[in-house]
């Protein structure tokens, strides 16, 4: 660990990227988005949180001497020797829309999910999104849960989701996945959330029990 | 920085065994005024036009509150109008609330935001939100805890109205489908802010503002509601009669501008982390750069307690890509200790942010801190002394610091993390009443742009709360205004008036506001927003 804290200076090593096809040269401390700026490019589009919990920063990577391409976030990316970066253009909004007050019962939501989401039982398992997840979530199996009615067991694998779209983008049965891992929460929370503390309190509330002292 | 370098302080960090909390010997103020950067010599200048002329304001956000338009007459002569009830500016928490409400109430809405919708410091908020649910709990202790924190100079109608509303606010976000963490009997948990005497904070693990923006973005993007992405706001206008009706937006997708011409308009831009005020590190948003006090201010709204910010004590020191990076004050709620160098702690850690953050400072600037190079310094966060007590709860309650843990090469659970104060929050604001109201009529500023909630120092929890509490609010009043006749000559003609006034302070007429990106982006007018071109 204390090594690792002393190689400030080896961090400050400059490294050649090409980032949307610009060769930059930077230090090696930096994601792909500041090397990005370092270099004088002045990008806007894309840029969130930089703390990769928004997803908008989503980069096609190609390391040196690996012709495998990884989709990631480019704020959480640092740069490397030789590494060519391309950001990703966002899809169209998926086509699924729903409304939580249109489903009367926590009966009727497995019925209303097909309706709203007909793609997710034609799943062929390609693991595209699992792939091009950049938080390691199991994606297809979440998919799958959300098609056999196990919501909250499908919402539980999607706590991380940032909604970078990437699977969306992935999937060849249009089925948009992080889409269905929200509803899947969603209808958790709003058919099966009902705490009694909070109940409570509104009572009392409602009542008139809980006033604020004049000053 | 002075300080003990960082490999004698590990090893103190090792062999130091006694944890007690040593007497303090300094009050809250004095504390603040020798440590707090609010307090720092040469930081603050007084306003020399606007509604708040004289106040003492920040230096850098006063040169923005008075610097030349970026836009003038001329530039709009073309430019498509596009007519809405309710414009709402801004796309994160407090803009998703009020833009709902008002759609719901049957206004046409469209939402303007300068990146994406929920780009934002909403999805980055961690610790939770606010609401007095647990029995030996009240809303008046909510009061109470807020107004105290704020050093009293809180205001006690508008707190009053929001810690009434605080159990509501979390039925509504449940409604929108947001989750929280629950007990086995599926009761809300509840954690402790610093600096309050119940426990009140709900949450959803440390990710409360992704999850809540989560639910709240698949509401927006299932609605009426009409969003501009990429489309900031470079100028609020205003009809013959003075009311707020419309902004001109500059449109980063085609480089153009369009007037909005909208029967209210809702501000919820957010804060001004981007500022990077006193050269602070922060744990802010890449879009928060203070751009909703600028427009309100030109046009006319009052603003409050512009010389009070908040530094959040655990932002994290080291690496330096990642520093300024915000680690939840659910930490030290679950029961972490702050110790310095030499292993020992020096601040109750659960009193409120700015004692612990001027604490933090303090101990740096007296060379107890942890020292790693000529420019980084900072204190010992033990998550290691969590993990310990309470074995598993980083995993299950804290992934987001696990998983900030693993981009440092460090395992929270076996190694400290180093952290220094972070410029986290604006204290202040646009001056509101109940409604969310300003005092130009037809603007409404909900959220961080708006002040007069916190006082001088915020607890954890409240801002979540005030967002959706505030912004719920605004959208319903906004909405009713909707009903009404539309303004008649909607101009921006209010800048001709804050020339002269600048002219005649002689003030620098080279600064534009407002800022819209954050320096390090480089960012200007004719820039490409793919940043594809090369800046010359």
């Amino acid at each position: 660990m204390t090594d690792k804290h002393d190689m400030s200076e080896v961090d400050e090593k400059l490294v050649n990227v090409t980032i949307d096809g610009k060769a930059i040269t930077a230090p090696g401390s930096l994601s792909a988005i500041q090397a990005l700026w370092h270099a004088g490019y002045p990008r806007i589009k894309s840029v969130g949180c930089l703390e990769g919990v928004c997803g908008s920063c989503r980069v096609l990577v190609r390391r040196e001497g690996n012709s495998e391409v990884k989709t990631q976030l480019g704020c959480q990316t640092l740069i490397e020797e030789g590494m060519q970066v391309m950001f990703l253009v966002f899809p169209r909004p998926t086509h699924h829309t729903y409304k939580l007050e249109n489903i009367n019962s926590s009966w009727e939501v497995q019925t209303k999910f097909h309706k709203i989401f007909p793609e997710a039982s034609h799943c062929r398992e390609c693991g595209g999104c699992n792939a091009s997840c950049p938080k390691g979530i199991d994606v297809m199996r979440g998919v799958a849960l959300a098609d056999k009615g196990r919501f909250r067991e499908a919402g539980e694998l999607f706590v991380e989701c940032v909604m970078c779209d990437l699977c969306l983008t992935a999937c060849p049965e249009l089925i948009a996945p992080n889409h269905v891992g929200l509803f899947s929460r969603r209808v958790t929370a709003y058919f099966h959330t009902r705490p009694s503390n909070l109940i409570r309190r509104l009572e009392g509330l409602q009542r008139g029990k809980f006033q604020i002292a004049e000053e | 920085m002075t300080g003990i370098p960082y490999s004698e302080a590990l090893a103190n960090y090792q062999s130091s065994a006694k944890r007690d909390l040593p007497e303090s010997d300094i009050a809250t103020d004095e504390l603040l005024r020798a440590f707090h950067p609010d307090y720092r010599e040469g930081s603050l200048v007084p306003l020399q036009v606007g509604p708040n002329q004289g106040d003492k304001c920040h230096r850098e956000l006063a040169s923005l509150l008075q610097a030349d338009a970026r836009i003038d007459e001329a530039d709009l002569a073309g430019a498509t109008i596009v007519e809405t009830d309710v414009l709402v500016i801004g796309g994160g928490g407090a803009g998703c609330a009020a833009a709902l409400m008002a759609e719901q109430a049957g206004a046409r809405v469209i939402m303007a935001t300068k990146l994406r919708l929920g780009d934002s410091n909403t999805v980055m908020a961690e610790g939770g939100i606010q609401a007095s649910i647990e029995k030996g709990d009240t809303p008046q202790m909510h009061l109470d805890d807020t107004l105290k924190a704020g050093h009293h100079r809180g205001d006690r109608k508008l707190v009053s109205q929001m810690v009434m509303d605080a159990p509501d606010v979390i039925r509504w976000l449940i409604q929108q489908g947001m989750q929280f963490d629950l007990d086995k009997f599926g009761d809300l948990m509840t954690r402790r802010a610093g600096g309050t005497s119940a426990d009140r904070v709900v949450y959803y693990r440390d990710y409360t503002g992704l999850e809540m923006m989560r639910a709240l973005r698949e509401s927006v993007r299932n609605s009426k509601i009409d969003v501009w992405d990429y489309s900031p706001v470079v100028e609020l206008m205003s009809s013959e009669s003075g009311h707020c009706a419309g902004a001109v937006i500059s449109n980063l997708k085609d480089c153009s501008y369009v007037l909005i011409e909208a029967r209210s308009v809702i501000l919820a831009t957010g804060g001004i982390g981007r500022m990077h005020l006193n050269g602070f590190p922060t744990s802010n948003h890449f879009g928060a750069t203070g751009d909703g006090l600028v427009l309100a201010y030109r046009l006319g709204a009052q603003l409050r307690d512009l010389d009070s910010f908040q530094y959040h004590p655990t932002g994290l020191a080291y690496p330096q890509h990642l520093a300024g990076t915000l680690i939840t004050e659910g930490v030290r709620s679950a029961g972490a200790h702050l110790l310095n160098g030499m292993g020992e702690r020096f601040v109750d850690e659960l009193k409120t942010r700015d004692h612990v953050s001027a604490a933090i400072l303090k101990e740096c600037a007296e060379g107890r801190g942890v020292r790693v190079d000529e420019n980084t310094a900072g204190v010992w966060l033990d998550t290691p002394g969590v993990e310990r007590k309470n074995p598993g709860i980083l995993e299950e309650r804290l992934p987001k610091l696990v998983e900030l843990g693993k981009k440092c090469g460090i395992n929270p659970a076996e190694m400290p993390l180093l952290v220094y104060p972070t410029l986290h929050y604006q204290n202040g604001g646009v001056v509101i009443d109940e409604d969310g109201q300003s005092t130009v009529p037809g603007l409404y500023c909900v959220g961080e742009v708006s002040g007069g909630i916190h006082g001088r120092n915020r607890i954890m929890g409240n801002a979540l709360l005030e967002i959706i509490s505030f912004g719920r609010q605004a959208g319903i009043k906004a909405a009713e205004m909707s009903h009404g006749r539309g303004h008649k000559k909607v101009t921006i003609g209010h800048l001709s008036k804050l020339r002269r006034e600048l002219a005649v302070a002689g003030m620098p007429m080279d600064v534009k506001g407002p800022m819209l990106f954050p320096e390090c982006a480089k960012f200007e007018k004719d820039a490409d927003y793919e940043g594809f071109r090369r800046k010359k």
